[in-house]
Order: structure tokens, then sequence, then C-alpha cells
């Protein structure tokens, strides 16, 4: 399962450097993308506790992320993360994103199970080979 | 050709449960799954869900509170009975918490609509019904309401023949006055009952429209395969003890392995008879019982023997036991587990007779058997083993159970339980004092209809087995256990010799 695991790191790594040139708002649609699915199983609820957690564990690192971000309304949390990522440099923003991704995943795969948690990246961002393969024909361009 | 409707039955997936419904889940009906909380309800839906679910089959799940669903997939993991290739293909999740915390029943069912619109699942799941009941304001037309989104959520499933699962904790007592249990096709009602520190599931399947479902309580196990159900044994009519038994001194027998004990049966034990070997610790019982099962093991007849009382460890210091064991000729059900339902023991009973094809079956002990019991069986234990010799009998095995008596010489009893009356033969041990030496006597208590010997005769265990001596004819009051010689015992001092 650890590889699995790795996978996923992999796949979050790569999904958020891909977005770099796009600016945040691609990052947030990750979310949006993500949270959809999340959502779908566990509800509104279970999401932002989730997504609370996740924010806490990366506050030391990233003090900038700030308690508003789970604070705020749901259908405002991304708008605030949004504002708090679009006060960094985009190298800064993407790893913070990234690290809150895999925070929150890494939560979820301890819960209900890594094979589990992959199942609902996959359908949020599409199957991990089919986004290793839209990246490798990126990289070839 | 009948025009009636022809009802499809599902298969539940969840072993013993279809028997207990009358052949299966009636397809398009509308269940409600009750019972109190950890009593099995999701695991119960979940285990039928995901036997049927299928990319043809399609499941849909509504949950209603957030973080339970993300536990209920953690813990339901734990179970054997869990398909992640279905989660993904088969089964969509999806949580009804937003539209439950507004508070109106009718925006729920609407959201359930679309959701089935765009799904068109076949099977469908709500996890729980309890909790967007609670919904709400509680005046007026609250009542109607419910009844008004049970019978909508029905009428959906239905017309979109989808068969549905409601999943509610309940009290029984609530069962009159909510208007749910009116509306739903089938109830399947789930308990717990706890005595002396032994708790034992239940099930009852209250209601199930169109089919008749096996009544009363009905015990369950939950396990990492999920829940298995233990239909309750009834004893059907004309499968009593008696049947058949009546010509028993013509019918057909079968040999214990000892060939004087079987004279003193009349010819050995006639076949579907159950019998008793009654005596004190240490009397031989077990042995008696081992060359029961070996002599059907000669004769290619496979035996079981359901071994309460001894560990692994003692059946293997039980050497010809052991050697018939590790050949495959007896199969063994070793359990010391202290809450165990009567209906749990007799399937696997049931089951390794079938799968041996055995003709034997040895129950060591009745004591033993007891006390594997949840104290709830144990309370009416002759009754539990009425069913059990009933429905084993009546399968055409014939039986030998033991049950420890301490000698008490000042009465003459067979059983600490009143079984006596259950068994068709009773062959008894005791232990009497002779010429400062304790020695055993057997004698033959009953055989139903068939003459007997009605002997005293001192028997021996030996590195060949049993050995029966002579009668005791000469010799008054055995049964005390201290017998007066009324005349010189050349018997007697034959078995002497011969132990000599």
């Amino acid at each position: 399962m650890k590889t699995i695991g790795m996978q996923r790191h992999q796949t979050i790594e790569s999904l958020t450097s891909q977005h770099v040139v796009q600016g945040t708002q691609a990052q947030i649609i990750l979310w949006e993308q993500m949270s959809v699915q999340i959502i779908l199983i566990v509800g509104e609820d279970g999401f932002h506790s989730l997504f609370a957690r996740s924010v806490f564990l990366i506050h030391s690192k990233f003090p900038w992320i700030t308690s508003d971000t789970w604070t705020a309304p749901f259908d405002h949390r991304f708008a605030v993360l949004k504002t708090n990522l679009q006060t960094q440099t985009a190298t800064v923003a993407v790893e913070a994103n990234c690290a809150l991704l895999v925070t929150l995943t890494d939560i979820l795969a301890s819960l209900i199970g890594e094979p589990l948690t992959a199942s609902i990246l996959g359908s949020a961002w599409g199957h991990p080979a089919q986004i290793s393969a839209d990246k490798d024909k990126k990289d070839e361009s | 050709m009948s025009l009636n409707v022809n009802i499809c039955r599902l298969a539940s997936g969840v072993p013993g449960l279809d028997n207990l419904l009358g052949g299966g889940v009636p397809e398009f009906s509308v269940n409600l799954i009750a019972g109190t909380p950890g009593s099995g309800k999701t695991t119960l839906a979940h285990q039928i869900m995901f036997s049927l679910a299928s990319p043809a089959y399609r499941a849909l799940v509504f949950t209603v509170v957030g973080e339970p669903a993300l536990k209920m997939l953690r813990y339901q993991q734990r179970f054997e009975y869990f398909d992640l290739e279905k989660v993904s293909r088969s089964i969509r999740f999806v949580n009804l918490s937003v539209d439950v915390l507004k508070g109106d029943l009718q925006r729920v069912l609407s959201r359930i609509t679309e959701e089935v619109q765009d799904y068109s699942p076949s099977l469908i799941l709500l996890d729980s019904l309890r909790s967007v009941m609670k919904i709400g304001d509680h005046r007026g037309q609250w009542v109607s309401k419910q009844q008004q989104f049970v019978q909508g959520l029905s009428m959906l499933s239905t017309s979109w023949q989808a068969t549905t699962f409601l999943i509610g904790e309940y009290e029984l007592s609530e069962a009159n006055a909510s208007p749910i249990f009116a509306v739903v096709d089938g109830i399947i009602w789930l308990s717990q009952s706890l005595q002396r520190n032994s708790m034992v599931r239940k099930m009852q399947v209250v209601k199930m429209r169109g089919q008749a479902q096996a009544t009363g309580l009905h015990t369950f196990r939950i396990s990492q395969r999920g829940i298995h159900v233990f239909p309750r044994a009834i004893v059907k009519q004309g499968l009593t003890s008696d049947v058949g038994k009546q010509s028993g001194a013509s019918a057909e027998r079968v040999s214990l392995g000892v060939p004087d004990l079987d004279d003193m049966l009349g010819g050995g034990l006639p076949i579907g008879y159950s019998l008793l070997v009654v005596g004190p610790s240490g009397s031989g019982k077990t042995i008696l019982a081992t060359e029961f099962l070996a002599e059907g093991a000669r004769r290619g007849e496979p035996g079981v023997i359901a071994a309460f009382e001894k560990s692994p460890s003692q059946i293997a210091g039980n050497e010809k036991l052991f050697a018939m064991i590790k050949a495959g000729h007896v199969g063994v059900i070793d359990t010391r587990s202290l809450d165990m339902s009567i209906d749990e023991t007799l399937f696997d009973l049931i089951e390794m007779i079938k799968r041996m094809q055995a003709k034997r079956v040895v129950i060591d002990s009745l004591s033993g058997f007891e006390l594997a019991l949840a104290p709830e069986f144990s309370e009416d234990f002759r009754g539990s083993l009425y069913r059990i010799v009933a429905e084993l009998t009546g399968m055409g095995v014939t039986i030998l159970m033991t049950s420890e008596m301490e000698d008490r010489y000042t009465d003459l009893r067979f059983s600490p339980f009143g079984s006596a009356l259950l068994v068709d033969a009773i062959v008894m041990h005791r232990y009497v004092e002779m010429e400062g030496q304790l020695h055993r006597a057997v004698s033959v208590v009953k055989v139903r209809g068939s003459a007997h010997s009605k002997d005293i005769r001192l028997f021996d265990i030996t590195n060949d087995g049993i050995v029966i001596g002579p009668t005791l004819s000469r010799y008054t009051g055995i049964l005390t256990g201290t017998p007066a010689s009324i005349g010189r015992d050349t018997n007697f001092n034959a078995l002497r010799h011969h132990e000599s």
C-alpha cells in the first residue's frame, strides 16, 4: 500500500506542478474536482472535517494559510484558499497546495484505505495512468 | 399457463437468510432493516448489496450524515464481502446530509428522485431512514408527511424497478406507532440479547409481502465473512424421534464395535437411532464412542464427532480417534465457545455430515455441549436437544451421545437434563466395588421397539478396546455400588482370570 501511497503523492505533485503556469485558479480546480467526489460519498460535513484537519496540520509550515480557510462557509472555503495562495509566489503556492492535498488524501487513505482513496481520486482527476500519460505527452511537446 | 404475476426472488448472498425470507428478497420490494444500534443493520444491508451489485445491477447508497459515512467505509472494508471493484464500478454513494439539514422531506425525496433518474439503480439503500425521519418540525401533519415520504420513495423505487432497503434504528415498541411499518413490503428485525455476559444476535422477519417467511426468532453471527443466519430448526411433522422406529427390532442395525454390547442391544443399534451412553467420569464413555466411530470407519461409514469437552491436544491424546481424524474417516467439530446457539451447532453438524457423507455422529458430551451454549439456550437444553436429535436422526444418521452422571447409588438417573426420554436407546455405565476393587459394569436400559438384554455385566478397557465380561448373576444390589454375593460367582472369577 505504501507504493500506491507514493504513487498518489507523485500524482498530486505532478498535477500541481503542471498548473504552476496557469496560476492559482488551476490549483483550485483540483480541489473542486476532488471535493465533488469526496462529498458525494461522505457529505459536506465529512469533507469539511478532513479539510479543516489538513489546514491545521500544515499551518505550522505555511502559516500564511489562515484559519479563515476552514472557518469559512462551505461554499467560500476555496475562495479563501485561493486568496491565501495568491499572496505567495507561484512556486511557494504550488508547494503549499501540494502539501495540503497530500495531507488531506493521507488522512482519507488512513480512514478508508488506499485503494478506495485512489479510486475516488481517479474519478476526480482521471485514472492515474491517464494522468501520467497526459504528463508524458506534455513533456514531449 | 398462470396469468398471475411471477415475483422474482433475489438471492441475498447472506447464508441462511433466504430460508428465512421464504426463498429470497422479492424483486422491487421495499424493505426495512430495523433494530437497535450495533445490531448489524448496516452490515446486513451492505452484505446483500455487495452480493447483488454488478455493472448490470447497480446499487445507489444514500447516506444521511457525513462523518459516519467515512467510518462506515472504513469498517465495512474489514468484511470479506467488501469489493473495491464494485465500489467504483457498480455502487454509487450519495450523501444527503445537506438536503436533510434543510429540514424538508419533499426536498430530500426530490434529491433522491434526481439521483435515481441519473444512475438508474437496481438496488437502493437508505442509511438511515431514522435520521431522515427526525428532520423538520414536529408540528401538525408530521406523521402523515413521514408516511408520504416513505410512500413516495416506495413508488419511486418500484416504478424505477429497484429493490430497496431502508435502514433504521427502531425499538420493537415503536413498530405499532410508526407509519413506516405499514408502508414497507418487508421488515427484518435485528436484536441482541445479553444474558450472563453472553451475547446472542437474533433476526426476525416480521413481514415479507407475497411469500411465507420463516416465523420466530433466528440466531445469527457476525464474523469476518459477514452475517451468517442460522434458521431455527423446527421439528417437521413426521420427523420426530419415534418415526419409523416402531419396527426398530427388524430394522437394519449398526454395530457399536463391541460385539458383546451389540448382542446386549439385540443385534446392534438400529440405524437412525440416538443412543445415550451415561456413566461417571472415567467409565469409558468416550472410548465406547471411539469404538463406534472406528467400526464405522472399518465399514466405510464416515463419522463426525462434536467434541465439546476436548481440547485439540486432548483429542490428539486419543490415538485411535486422532488417527481416524487424520485419515479423514472422522470429521471433528471442536468448539469451546460459550455463546453458541443451538442452531449454529446444528448447522455446523449438518454441514460436516453432508460434507463427510457421515452415517455416524458422536456428541461428546452433553455436559460440554450445554456449557458451550449461550445461557438462554442452555436453560432450555432439553428442548434444544430434542430439536437436534430429531433433525439429525431425520437425516438417517445414527447418534451416540455421552452424558456424565455421578454415581449416586441412591437413585437411578440417566441424565441431568431429563434427556433420557428423547433418546431411543440408553447404555449405562456404573462403578461397583467388589472384593476391594473398583470395577466397571454396563447394562442396556432401553432400546426403543426392540428386545434387549437386561443383564448387568462387568466390562474392562484393555489395549484391544472394550471387553465385556460376564453377567453378575450371583450378586444383588449391584446398582448400589456395593453388591452382595448370593453365591459363588464363577463368572466374576472368570473375568478376574481374564484381567490377570
